[in-house]
C-alpha cells in the first residue's frame, strides 16, 4: 500500500478494530513505512482511547471486587510471582532450562513451520508448571501455564483466525478424536491473548487450537495451529 | 505498575479500584448483560495481573491499557455466546440517574468525564455517530456495517474517519477529558 489518501482512510476504521482481517494486517505492514499513516492512528487512538468513557457509567456490582481479588490471591499462593511471571526466557537458579522438543506427529507437522515442544518449568514446590507449545504456520508464540488445577493458554505474536472465524479450543485424550472446549477466542492487534482452559486435564494428552467458523464447530475443521503436549 | 509487574497484589488492587467501574461499565454496554460483563471484567483483571509485565507506557495510559483488554474480552465473550441481538442495555442502577449527593467525589467526576465525552460524540452529525458506536461497541467490521446499512465500504470508512476526527477537536477543546 502506497502513501496516499486512499491509505489515509484506512486510519479510522483500524483504531477502532473495525477493518477485516487481511486488511488490518496489510495496514499494519504499511504503518511501518507511511509516517502520514502512523501519525494519524497516533492521533485516532486517543480518540478511540476515550470512548470506553461514552459508556454509561454503572456502579461496580456488590461482590465482583472480592470475586476478583479472591482469584488473584488463589493464584498467588499457587503461583509465587518470581515463579509465576512470565519472562522472556524462563530459567531455574539463573540458568535458561530447555530440553529438546518432543517429536510432534512428524508427519501431520513436517509441512508447517513448527516451533517444537519444550517444557520449560515444571511445578516443585510450586505447583507451576509452564509447557511451550508448539506454533505452526506463523512466527507467534503459546505457551501452556498450569497451577493450582487450572490451565493457561497464553499466545503472542499469533495472527488474527481468518475472516469470519476465531480460535477455538480442543482437548485430545490418547488417539480419541478432539473435543471441543467452550473457549473461543480472537487475539489483539499484536497478536497477544490468553485464555483459560476449562475442565479436568486428567487424561489429556494435548491441547490444541484451531481457527473455526464464529461459533465454533463440535469438530475441528482446520489443522491446528497451536499444539500443547502434556502426556 | 511497576508494583503490579513484580507481583504485588496490594498494587493490583488500587489498579482494579481505580479502572473496575469504568472497565465494568463498558463490558455491561458492550454484552448488554450483567452476568456477561462481569465475568468479562473478572477475566479481564486477572489477564491484567497475569501479563502485567506486557504494559508498556510508551503505548498509553494504564486506563487504555485496561479498558482495551476489556474490550477485546468483551468482543470475544459475545462471539461465544451469540448475544449481539439482545444488547439493548437499560439499567436503573445507571450512576448518571443517582443525585450527585449519593454520589463519590470520584463517581461525579467519572459521570462528567463519561458526559463529556458522549456529548462530544452526540455532537457529531448521526451518520457519523452510527458507525463509530456500530464499531467500537458493536464489534462490527466496516464491511458488516456497509451491509447493515446498505452503504459503501468506503462511504463508512470515510464517515468513520470524520467522525474521529471532529470528536479529537471537540474534546481538545475541552480541557480535563483528553487525559
Amino acid at each position: 500500500m502506497s502513501e496516499s489518501n486512499e491509505c489515509r482512510s484506512d486510519a479510522a476504521a483500524y483504531v477502532l478494530g473495525s477493518l477485516e482481517q487481511g486488511e488490518a494486517e496489510a495496514f499494519r505492514r504499511h504503518l511501518a513505512s507511511c509516517v502520514v499513516c502512523r501519525d494519524e492512528v497516533a492521533a485516532f487512538q486517543q480518540a478511540v482511547d476515550l470512548l470506553p468513557m461514552a459508556a454509561p457509567q454503572y456502579p461496580l456490582p456488590r461482590g465482583l471486587r472480592r470475586r476478583v481479588l479472591r482469584e488473584l490471591r488463589a493464584e498467588r499462593r499457587a503461583t509465587p510471582p518470581d515463579v509465576g511471571r512470565r519472562r522472556p526466557a524462563p530459567s531455574l537458579f539463573g540458568m535458561e532450562i530447555r530440553r529438546p522438543a518432543l517429536v510432534l506427529g512428524v508427519l501431520l507437522f513436517a509441512a508447517l513451520a513448527t516451533v517444537g515442544a519444550l517444557e520449560l518449568a515444571s511445578s516443585g514446590s510450586s505447583g507451576v508448571r509452564i509447557i511451550q507449545a508448539s506454533v505452526t504456520g506463523s512466527a507467534g508464540h503459546a505457551e501452556l501455564r498450569l497451577s493450582g488445577g487450572r490451565a493457561e493458554l497464553i499466545v503472542s505474536r499469533l495472527p488474527p483466525p481468518p475472516l469470519g472465524h476465531v480460535y477455538e479450543v480442543w482437548l485430545t485424550h490418547g488417539r480419541r478424536p478432539p473435543s471441543p472446549t467452550n473457549v473461543l477466542f480472537s487475539v489483539t492487534s499484536t497478536g497477544s491473548g490468553d485464555v483459560g482452559v476449562p475442565g479436568d486435564l486428567r487424561g489429556v494428552s494435548e491441547i490444541l487450537v484451531t481457527p473455526e467458523p464464529i461459533g465454533g464447530s463440535r469438530a475441528p475443521t482446520h489443522t491446528p495451529v497451536i499444539v500443547a503436549r502434556l502426556a | 505498575m511497576q508494583l503490579v509487574r513484580d507481583g504485588e497484589a496490594g498494587a493490583f488492587e488500587v489498579i482494579f479500584d481505580r479502572h473496575a467501574q469504568r472497565a465494568f461499565s463498558l463490558a455491561y454496554r458492550m454484552c448488554g448483560r450483567r452476568a456477561l460483563a462481569e465475568d468479562v471484567v473478572q477475566e479481564a483483571f486477572l489477564s491484567l495481573w497475569r501479563s502485567g509485565a506486557r504494559y508498556d507506557p510508551a503505548r498509553g495510559s494504564v486506563r487504555s491499557w485496561v479498558l482495551s483488554v476489556v474490550h477485546n474480552r468483551a468482543i470475544d465473550a459475545f462471539r461465544r455466546e451469540a448475544v449481539k441481538e439482545s444488547r439493548d442495555v437499560r439499567d436503573d442502577r445507571l450512576v448518571e440517574r443517582t443525585p450527585s449527593l449519593l454520589l463519590t467525589q470520584t463517581e461525579v467526576e467519572r459521570r462528567d468525564d463519561a458526559q463529556q465525552v458522549r456529548s462530544a460524540l452526540g455532537e457529531l452529525p448521526a451518520e457519523q455517530q452510527q458507525v463509530i458506536e456500530l464499531a467500537y461497541f458493536g464489534g462490527f467490521t466496516h464491511s458488516q456495517i456497509a451491509e447493515t446499512l446498505g452503504l459503501p465500504a468506503g462511504t463508512v470508512k470515510g464517515r468513520m474517519r470524520l467522525g474521529l476526527t471532529k470528536m479529537r477537536l471537540v474534546l481538545g477543546e475541552r480541557s480535563g477529558v483528553m487525559l
